[in-house]
């Protein structure tokens, strides 16, 4: 093992942050349509990956990619918008077949990609370069994730406690009844739900983009790691998914780090699995709190 | 539980098997062996290539009955056959390619990599049943536990990774597979040839299903169809769902490994895709497209979808996804219960579902039979005493129930009243055990309960009637009586007199054969209380009995509930003033989550206290 030093600890602590950053970028969405529509998206990988070739799209274009990203998710929302009103309505009470339903979505859109932008790897440079402390070179970008990583999760929270489309769509989940009876319209607050889980998941594509390779399938690397968040997290969509998040991603980040990346993963399974049999509803399920 | 109840129901015609009819029809065992016969003396005349894609086939249609097994008849929500079928074609592969040379055979490799598959899928359900995750998150931590393994085998590339001789390989998977091979150690290895694969794989398939069918026709499956109709009623009856989930689960796991273990002896190979998203997603559009609840469905889901896929991969190409996923969504959107059901209902002619039910004939309330019910004897009812000491629970801030202890005889009727938030029902919760106290003690029969779950209490012999009638609605009346007895007496006989005598007892002779889901709001309460009965409790917990109730209907529970208070301890909480003057027996009074008076209803209602509290101000006007 390497001396201990301040880049050391640095290096460790950054790449750390990074991939705690990525699990919890990558699960929000998911969390979103879980926690508040009781949906499991199965088409969740598929919408990060339309985030990532909307970003690609737009730079390819000479669009700055700092307004690329911003678009992608917008779009990707606009997408789920779409697909809530034509797919997703009909499925609401019935979750193995909208579990399904979105299953056959994500193959459609998976291969429609293939067929528009073809099967192989693209790539976006990663922007603004790396700096160098203490011997350790660190790419700015990460900074970057681990950064917007916290303001979308700002951003979930605002959205729900401070616009009157939060409080509505909470009310909505803690008594529908109710919610309708006070003149709440559930089937709008559902397409908005719908539409602001897909974005996150878009966000997530287009944040990524520039770090990864973007290809049809870079969506199934991320979908169970996501899914595996969403089960240990539970309900609770920023508690729930900032605590999975860190116990999760900490953990695969250590057991990769000491050993390979093939212990890492089985580490993470093995991890939620005993989690799933402690809390069997989730960390955040025990708090009396939504989000 | 409740939500999939009504995907899940059974048509009418085919709830009878208790009956017994002893003719020579032609069971499904029955068919299943004349259909494999037939098959494989026909496949002596197909081409080679035929016979190979049949043989696929046949390996997927075991997946696809995997998967029919543990959702569409236990109603668990599995997404992880593909794993379990990936485990099996590992373990075959591993084993085979490090056996084959010492054995000549790899029908041992068969056999581990099927009990490998069961292991891995009880160490699973282990974790998700025991640790009770709820049906939601069944389907989640299966699909995830999957997508997990797909990944972790495909980092295995390097050499580093093997197991003996035999390479992980990684993404590109693991080739030089021996094929299926017959030998013994010393003599010399057999390879089979293609039509002799095909027929071995066509009588194993057959040999599973008619396991599989057998199974469903003993106790065993009868509760495992209960077990899908309602969960909560199956465990408060006494049997112990989360050891049959997990049995369920682990032979639907071997059933995939076997498969999985085929595949890999038919193709030579194996590779991390059949732990990938797209395999996942076709195991359950063949199941979808043959129906979540017919075995045999499942192979004419696998022939129609791969039939389909391979007749659009030579002339549509790169679209075999995006087919597949229409496919997908428009069965669920249009044939929930799948194609060949969906068929069947609208072929056959609808005499079973139409069967007019008599009108629930409200008898007055001297109608009921003063005989004991039956099963439960004076002298030699068990012991049914219970005593809660210092019993306490809280809610966050809330104390619900605060340190009551109080005992009940071994025999009679006991009400618990008290206005609405006196803590009454969590009382009641706590003492079935829907809800964990945070502190105090419940013995029953000598017996500490505080903790138990509600098998262990059932078992022991509390029996619990909820307010909303809990019941298996897609079950006959007769059915569902039989799974309460037979939860005690263990033998289909005696459960099959027991329950014809209940019913009787009960009045509802004549609705014996409908389901009960079908019955009227008191019948289902009497067909609750009855179910409670057949179990031979020492003490019956019933909340709200009378709970929507008409007043003849009221009046026949109460004789109900009399005639059984002079067998067991039977305790009930209870709103309704006029009931329980009507029941004329000793009465506790919750108030503020302590008891507050105890004693006769009309000694109470001199009490000034007890009128200030509780009658003065709810319903006082009643009393």
């Amino acid at each position: 093992m390497e001396h201990v030093s301040v880049g050391w600890l640095l290096n460790i602590g950054v790449s750390m942050a990074l991939s705690i950053a990525i699990l919890a970028l990558v699960s929000l969405g998911l969390a979103v349509m879980f926690g508040m529509m009781g949906i499991i998206n199965l088409a969740h990988g598929e919408f990060l990956m339309c985030g990532a070739y909307v970003t690609l799209s737009l730079t390819r274009i000479d669009v700055p990619l700092w307004l690329a990203i911003p678009l992608a998710g917008l779009a990707v929302g606009v997408l789920g918008y779409g697909v809530e009103r034509l797919l997703i309505r009909f499925l609401y009470g019935r979750l193995a077949d909208s579990m399904l339903a979105t299953w056959g979505l994500s193959l459609i859109m998976a291969q429609l990609t293939v067929l528009a932008f073809g099967p192989s790897t693209q790539g976006i440079p990663t922007p603004l370069g790396s700096l160098s402390i203490d011997g350790y070179s660190f790419s700015r970008y990460a900074f970057v994730i681990i950064v917007c990583a916290m303001l979308l999760m700002a951003l979930v929270y605002l959205m729900f406690t401070r616009t009157s489309y939060g409080v509505m769509a909470r009310a909505a989940v803690q008594n529908p009844a109710m919610a309708a009876a006070v003149g709440i319209n559930p089937r709008k607050l559902n397409a908005l739900n719908f539409a602001f889980g897909a974005a996150l998941a878009g966000w997530a594509g287009a944040l990524l983009a520039p770090m990864v390779g973007v290809m049809p399938s870079m969506g199934e690397a991320y979908i169970a790691r996501a899914f595996m968040t969403v089960v240990v997290g539970g309900p609770g969509i920023i508690t729930g998914t900032a605590s999975a998040s860190l116990l999760l991603g900490g953990i695969e980040n250590v057991v990769s780090y000491l050993s390979t990346p093939f212990f890492g993963q089985g580490a993470l399974l093995i991890v939620a699995i005993i989690a799933v049999r402690l809390l069997p509803t989730g960390i955040s399920g025990r708090w009396q709190r939504q989000l | 539980m409740h939500t999939h109840a009504s995907f899940f129901r059974r048509p009418y015609s085919s709830m009878t098997p208790m009956l017994s009819h002893v003719t020579l029809r032609l069971t499904p065992i029955r068919a299943t062996l004349v259909l494999a016969i037939l098959l494989i003396v026909g496949s002596l005349w197909m081409s080679d290539f035929l016979q190979s894609q049949a043989s696929n086939w046949i390996i997927f249609g075991l997946l696809g009955v995997s998967l029919v097994f543990v959702w569409g008849k236990a109603g668990i929500f599995s997404f992880g056959q593909g794993a379990f079928f990936g485990i099996g074609g590992y373990v075959y592969g591993i084993a085979s390619i490090n056996l084959v040379a010492v054995t000549n055979e790899t029908v041992s490799a068969v056999v581990l990599a099927t009990l490998g598959a069961a292991v891995a899928a009880g160490l699973l359900g282990y974790f998700i049943f025991y640790g009770k995750v709820g049906d939601v998150y069944v389907g989640v931590v299966t699909l995830a536990s999957t997508l997990v393994l797909f990944t972790f085998m495909s980092s295995t590339a390097s050499p580093v990774y093997h197991v003996g001789d035999a390479l992980l390989g990684g993404y590109n998977g693991m080739a030089g597979i021996p094929p299926l091979t017959v030998g013994w150690p010393g003599g010399s290895p057999v390879a089979l040839t293609i039509w002799q694969t095909l027929a071995i794989l066509v009588a194993l398939a057959a040999l599973v299903l008619c396991v599989l069918y057998a199974l469903l026709a003993r106790p065993f499956g009868y509760i495992v169809s209960a077990i899908r109709d309602n969960e909560q009623r199956t465990q408060l009856l006494g049997y112990d769902i989360r050891l049959r989930k997990l049995v369920v689960f682990m032979i639907g796991g071997a059933i995939a490994g076997l498969a999985g273990a085929l595949y890999a002896a038919w193709s030579m190979f194996i590779s991390p895709t059949v732990f990938g998203l797209q395999q996942a997603a076709l195991v359950v559009i063949w199941v979808l497209v043959g129906g979540r609840a017919s075995i045999a469905g499942a192979f004419f889901g696998v022939v129609f979808v791969e039939g389909l896929s391979t007749l659009l991969g030579s002339g549509g190409g790169n679209a075999t996804p995006i087919v597949l996923g229409v496919v997908l969504i428009l069965v669920v959107l249009l044939l929930p219960q799948g194609t060949v059901p969906a068929l069947q209902s609208w072929l056959r002619p609808r005499t079973a579902s139409s069967t007019p039910v008599e009108a629930p004939a409200a008898e007055p309330g001297g109608a009921v039979d003063p005989r004991m019910p039956p099963g439960l004897s004076a002298g030699s009812s068990a012991n049914g005493s219970l005593r809660v000491d210092g019993l306490l629970k809280r809610f966050g801030g809330l104390t619900a129930v605060h340190d009551v202890s109080i005992s009940f005889a071994e025999r009679g009727v006991h009400c618990l009243i008290g206005p609405n938030g006196a803590g009454k029902s969590t009382f009641f919760n706590l003492l079935a055990g829907r809800f964990s106290p945070t502190s105090g003690q419940i013995l029953f029969a000598g017996r500490d309960m505080t903790r138990a779950e509600p098998h262990t209490r059932a078992r022991a012999g509390m029996g619990i009637k909820l307010q909303i009638a809990s019941i298996f609605p897609g079950h006959s009346v007769h059915e569902n009586v039989w799974l309460s007895a037979y939860a005690k007496l263990h033998s289909r006989a005696a459960a099959e007199a027991r329950a014809t005598e209940i019913i009787d007892w009960l009045g509802l002779g004549p609705q014996r054969h409908v389901l009960a889901g079908e019955l009227s709001h008191g019948q289902k309460q009497w067909l609750e209380i009855g179910m409670v009965c057949a179990t031979e409790p020492g003490i019956v917990l019933l909340d709200e009995p009378t709970a929507g109730m008409t007043r003849t209907e009221t009046a026949r529970t109460a004789a109900l509930i009399s005639s059984l208070g002079r067998y067991a301890n039977v305790i009930v909480v209870e709103h309704d003033m006029a009931f329980v003057r009507q029941l004329n027996v000793p009465v506790t009074v919750f108030h503020q989550g302590s008891v507050f008076a105890s004693g006769r209803l009309e000694e109470l209602q001199q009490d000034e206290r007890v009128l200030n509290i509780y009658l003065g101000r709810h319903g006082g006007q009643r009393a």
